[in-house]
Parts: structure tokens; sequence; C-alpha cells
């Protein structure tokens, strides 16, 4: 068995005999990223038109499907549509805490089988086995979307209390609910919030996964043949809510 | 290596491949189709250019500092409460592995796609301490069930047709189905969900690890990435040391890349950003997180000939449009790692005497320098790697006696110009119009996969005189 100080000394003395070689141009890091992270929220906040309608693009693109609401009372109703159009009757939803708003009752009203996610940890190892059933056999997945990044269509989910990484991966559907704070235009700018999320801008709830969607799940392994839901959703919707969700 | 396929010379194997009409139809189809996506991809992204030549010197000014970012990326996944582990050779990445499976009483392991992986061939290894493997990537899946190896880094089932994939599953899933990818993928679907609620333990690659963070990222279509970080009580991560990148702003970088070049997607469904064990308050995730740094030929090369090759991302695209990849396919060439870029990791990991043919296994005609997202400048270091191959005098004597003659040849101009004419007498029988076809005795051996061009009737230092006087009055 090799030790850590071994391997890195063999390391180190590789790095030493190589010869110096000029440096290229790097991507320039923010200093204090969380506050980096407000600007570029305070700049789109002014925006967020023309920037969803990027996302809409691309998010099309990718196969998803965008909803537009004008206010989180009418979410219960798309889904409660998406649910029908499907014959789906069970639904898992993160923590009211961890969505932004809470629809659980209206869902149930709408003929939907609801299981809200614990806000935190199951102890007992019974109980998360029991979790994993529900969400296992849910035809639906209810989540909140941390980011929406307009380049690229795409949805970037934090693990956490209340907020389990299975709801929006094994429902074969995917429905997502956002605001205009979750919106930014670009990798870059994505970069700009993972590199807060790591420092001084991490939320208190933060679990171990961060989760970059784009689109749903699919495979091309077959003659190069487009196949969607091969192991994840084959579908992913997302409801953007016009007027803030934590208003 | 293990693979039996050695024990044919590799002019075999490509024969038999050029043979192989049901490969050669699986390589055109997907080969063409990847480089129009590609293109495609690139070609609506005018920055793409400017984050390649950045994603580069990232890389470059990484390898200048590996030691201090591997130190970093090992304290976070630490500080994270993850363990990290060392391994110089494939055997003891087995070893370490098959250790953590017994430790933690895993009886199925479920995996992601992920070359390392195969580099160290895992899956023999957990087989015979007890423990079932099982390759949840669709592609991957398939190649498992076939008992074969991928033969493409990004699309390991290139080669089959989606009738042999249904003939495949009756026979080992017993399922009588029509050869359609969609109903195929279903079943797969269905038959892995299964494992993956069951098994104990989860084994992947990495793409990219961001040393400051200690985050291990993987980039996946299909979603058992996810599955397989998310479900099983432990996650043992496999990665090369030179995967390593500084930070989140620098990972961003490469991710605008990836996928454009591998499957010309702006981004792959699902990039995965994971960071140690599950974290207090989460109700799902590995209980345990285990990171296992490979070395295996890469550390000797950080001040070695092949550095370069340590930038690579491992996206196929050097492959699709290589000339020779898309003819002879990923399984000839022999090695874990196919195509122009497989070659060099090839004479890394196995060293440039397991090269001796694949070095010539390019006509050099630049296309992968093109296609590579980090410019890694393959011919380059091919060219190198045959002069290793000739100094080391690896290649067999009739070959170094007639490459020596040509050599002094074509080094000394009296000589040649008395050697033109020599030829020109010489390759008479053999020629039809400007092409010899078919050389007698050993030279045959040259011109049976390939035309010679013939000497030409008149040589340019003949023509030059004419061909001054013809400038100098219009």
């Amino acid at each position: 068995v090799t030790s850590r100080p071994e391997f890195l000394a063999r390391i180190r003395a590789a790095v030493a005999r190589a010869p110096a070689r000029p440096a290229g141009l790097r991507a320039a890091r923010p200093a204090a990223p969380a506050a980096a992270a407000e600007i570029i929220r305070r700049e789109l906040s002014e925006r967020w038109p023309e920037t969803l309608e990027r996302f809409r693009r691309e998010f099309e693109r990718v196969g998803g499907i965008l909803y537009r609401v004008a206010s989180s009372r009418e979410v219960p109703g798309i889904v409660g549509g998406i649910a029908r159009e499907r014959d789906a009757r069970r639904l898992v939803t993160w923590h009211p805490g961890a969505l932004g708003v809470d629809v659980a009752a209206d869902l149930a009203a709408e003929g939907l089988a609801v299981e809200v996610m614990p806000p935190a940890d199951l102890e007992d190892a019974a109980g998360q086995a029991a979790l994993r059933r529900v969400v296992a056999s849910a035809d639906l997945g209810l989540t909140a979307v941390d980011l929406a990044v307009a380049e690229t269509g795409s949805l970037v989910l934090l693990s956490g209390y209340g907020r389990p990484r299975s709801t929006s991966l094994l429902p074969p559907c995917h429905v997502a609910v956002f605001d205009r704070t979750a919106l930014v235009e670009s990798l870059a700018q994505l970069g700009v919030f993972l590199e807060a999320w790591h420092a001084d801008g991490a939320p208190p709830w933060r679990g171990g996964a961060i989760n970059v969607i784009t689109g749903p799940s699919r495979t091309a392994d077959i003659e190069l043949t487009l196949t969607r839901g091969v192991h994840g959703p084959r579908e992913v919707h997302a409801i953007f809510v016009e007027s803030p969700l934590r208003g | 290596m293990s693979d039996a396929n050695l024990a044919t010379p590799f002019r075999d194997r490509a024969g038999a491949a050029l043979k192989d009409t049901f490969l050669q139809e699986a390589l055109t189809i997907a080969t063409t189709k990847f480089i129009a996506l590609r293109r495609e991809a690139f070609g609506e992204f005018p920055e793409g250019e400017a984050l390649r030549d950045r994603a580069k010197a990232i890389k470059e000014a990484t390898l200048g500092r590996l030691d201090h970012y591997l130190e970093q990326l090992i304290e976070a996944v630490e500080a994270r409460g993850g363990h990290v582990h060392y391994a110089t050779t494939p055997e003891a990445a087995r070893a370490i592995i098959v250790d953590i499976a017994r430790q933690a009483g895993a009886r199925t392991v479920v995996k992601t796609k992920s070359m390392a992986t195969e580099e160290i061939e895992l899956n023999e290894a957990l087989l015979a301490a007890g423990v079932t493997p099982v390759e949840t990537d669709l592609g991957e899946y398939i190649i498992q069930l076939a008992g074969e190896r991928p033969s493409h880094i990004i699309a390991p089932a290139i080669h089959k047709t989606k009738g042999q994939v249904a003939e495949l599953f009756a026979r080992e899933l017993r399922h009588e189905v029509a050869a359609d990818p969609e109903v195929l993928t279903r079943i797969a679907r269905a038959e892995l969900r299964e494992k993956f609620l069951q098994a104990d333990m989860g084994v992947t690659g990495a793409n990219f690890a961001v040393a400051e963070t200690g985050t291990v990222v993987l980039v996946t279509n299909e979603g058992n990435g996810r599955m397989v970080t998310s479900l099983p009580r432990v996650h043992v991560a496999v990665m090369g040391v030179e995967k390593v990148v500084p930070s989140m702003t620098d990972l961003v970088v490469f991710l605008a890349i990836l996928a454009r070049s591998a499957t010309g997607q702006k981004l792959s469904s699902y990039t995965t950003l994971v960071q140690g064990p599950r974290a207090r308050g989460e109700v799902e995730g590995p209980e345990a997180f285990h990171l296992v740094l490979l070395d295996n030929g890469r550390v000797a090369q950080i001040a070695g000939p092949l550095r370069e090759s340590l930038a690579c991302l491992r996206c196929g695209a050097c492959l699709n449009v290589c000339p020779v990849y898309r003819q002879i396919g990923g399984h000839a060439y022999g090695y874990t790692y196919p195509g122009p870029i497989g070659i060099l990791l090839t004479a890394m990991q196995h060293g440039p005497e397991s090269v001796r043919d694949l070095a010539h296994a390019s006509s050099l005609c630049g296309a992968c320098l093109d296609a590579c997202p980090v410019r890694i400048d393959i011919p380059r270091m091919l060219v190198e790697l045959r002069r290793e191959v000739d100094e080391r005098r690896l290649a067999p004597w009739p070959e170094r006696a007639i490459f020596g003659l040509l050599g002094r040849l074509l080094g000394r101009p009296a000589l040649y110009r008395l050697a033109a004419p020599l030829a020109r007498a010489f390759q008479l029988p053999f020629t039809r119009g400007r092409t010899i076809r078919r050389l007698p005795f050993l030279l045959g051996r040259w011109t049976r996969t390939r035309d010679l061009p013939a000497v030409a009737p008149r040589t340019f230092t003949e023509r030059w005189p004419e061909l001054a006087r013809e400038d100098r009055e219009p």
C-alpha cells in the first residue's frame, strides 16, 4: 500500500523535474463570490423576461416543457393537469420549506396521492428504506430550482434538508417550480454561484450533491438512436412563477 | 494486458475489422453522426475557440503544481468525511476497491461507465472476490452481457447493431423483443432499476475533481451517475491523478466544451457534483465515500514526452475524426483506450514496446489535433513515439533495414540521383499508370492493403531548370 506522503513525494519530484512552461490565460475568479453572485442576481432582476425567453428556447431544445403562471396559486392546477394527462396519481414533493411554496393540500385536492419529503434526517434506517420505496414507485417528483441557466436550458438543484436527490431522479416525470431569482445567463455565471455555495454563500441546509439537469434522461448507446428515460425521468417540466415565490 | 485479442498481431486484428461488414456499417453511421453533431455544436458557439485555449491553460497550470492541487483535494475530501486511497498500479487499485467492498459487506456493486475502472480491470477482480459488478450505462451493460470490452471511449457498444443487441437480450435476459432501441432501452431500465435499489456499493470514475472543494464531478446522459452516487451505502470514485482542476470557476470552462466535443450537446443531461458522503440532514446519499487516486504511468509523464496527453478529457472526439479508427474501430487497437489518444495512453501505461505497431496506426493527418477540445498535439507525440520505437530497435529487422537504407538514400543527393533511374527500371513490371499495386516478395506486405505512388518519370531536380525558365518567361 502506498502512503499519502510517498504518493505525493513522487508527484512533487516529477513536477520539479518538468521544465517550466509559460502559463496561459485562465479564467478570473471572483474575490468575494457571494457578493458577486448577489450582483448577478440584482442585474438580472431588471431584465428577467429576456433571460426567461432564452431559457425557454434552450430548455425546449433539450426536450423540456415550460409553463408560465402569474402566481404560485396556479401551480397545483398545472401539476394536476400534467398528472391527469399521464394517468399519474402518486406524487413525491420536496418539503414546503425547500419548495418555497406549500401546495400539498391543493395537490391532494387535484386527486393526487402526495408524499411530502421530511425536512431533515430520518435517523432510522427503516424509515429511510420506506421512504425510498415510496419515491421509487412515484409517478411524479416535484422540486424547486436553485438556478435556471439560460445558455444551456439547465436546472440546477442542490440537495439538502427537505430536498432529497431522488425526487428529481426516480419518478418518470420531474416537475420543477422556479421564479425570477433563479435565472442566470450563462455557465460562467453558474461558476460564480458554485464558488459562492462552497464559500461564504453556502446555505446552511446544503447537502452533498449538486445536480445540473439539462433535459430528460437520455441515451444513444444503441445505433446512436436517441431514446429518453433510460434511468432518470423521461420528461422534465418547469413551471415559472412570475411573482416571487418567497415574496 | 490480459486481452486475448493481443495474441494476434495488430495487422491481423485490423485486417479482420476491415472485413467485418457489420462493424464497417456501424462505424460509418456512428462516427459520421458524431462528427456532424460536434461541428454543429461548435459552429454556433464562437466563444468555443477561446474557451479551448483557456481549458488548455488550466490543464497546463494544474500539471505545473499537481502536487499542490492534489494535496488540496485530499484535504478537502477528508474534511468532508471522505477517505482517500493511493494506487500506483492497477493491482493496487483493484486491491483497495476489493477491500472496501469486503469491509462494507457488499455483494452487488453498481457502476457507471468509467475508463479508469476499465483500465484497472476492476470487474474481473470484484468477481474473483465474490462481488457482482453491474455496469449500468446502457452501452456498458450491453458489453458486459456480451462479455466484451468497450470499443469507444463514450459509446462503448458503438460496434453493435440493434439486431445484435436484441439477440443478446433474448439470450441473456430471456426477453424476445423487436430490434427497436426504444424497447431495448425500456428492458434495460427495468432490469437495472432493481439493481440500483438493491446494490450495496457504487463505483464511478470522475470526469473532474475540484481541488478546493473536494468535489467529484460526473457527467452522464442516462442518470446512472446520479443513481450510483445517491442510492448505495458506499460510493467509491476512481480517478487518474490528472483529473483534478483547481476551482469551480475552472470547472465550468471544461463543462462548456466537454459535451459539445463528445456528443454535440451544450451540456450532457446530468452534471453531478458530489462532495463526500451524505451531509447532515440528508435522507439519502452514501454513508461512506472513498476516492482512489490512480497513477498507472501518469506521474512519470509529468516530466515525460507524453505530458501533453495528461490533459485529455476522454471526450472521444479524436476517435470519431480519425481515418484509422473509422476503418478499424476500437477493438483492433487491443488495449483499453482506442483511437489516436488511445495510442498515447497505451504507451503511457504499457510502455513504448506496446505501441510498436500502433504508433504507425495513424496517417498523421492532424484531424485529432483539430478536434481535441484541449488541443493536444497528438500527431507530434505519435512521431516521437515512432522515433522511440526505432531507437529502441523494437521494430522487426526487415522494416528497420529498409527504412535505414531509405534514410541513407534520401540524405545523400548524389546517391538519390543515381537511384531514381534504377527505381524506375525496377518498378516497370509492377506499375499501372502512376501507382504500384503489388510489390514482390517481402515488400508485398506493404502493398497488400495499400497502393504505392510510382517514382515519377522525372525527378523534381531534373525538372527544375525547365520550371525556373517557364517562370521567367510568362
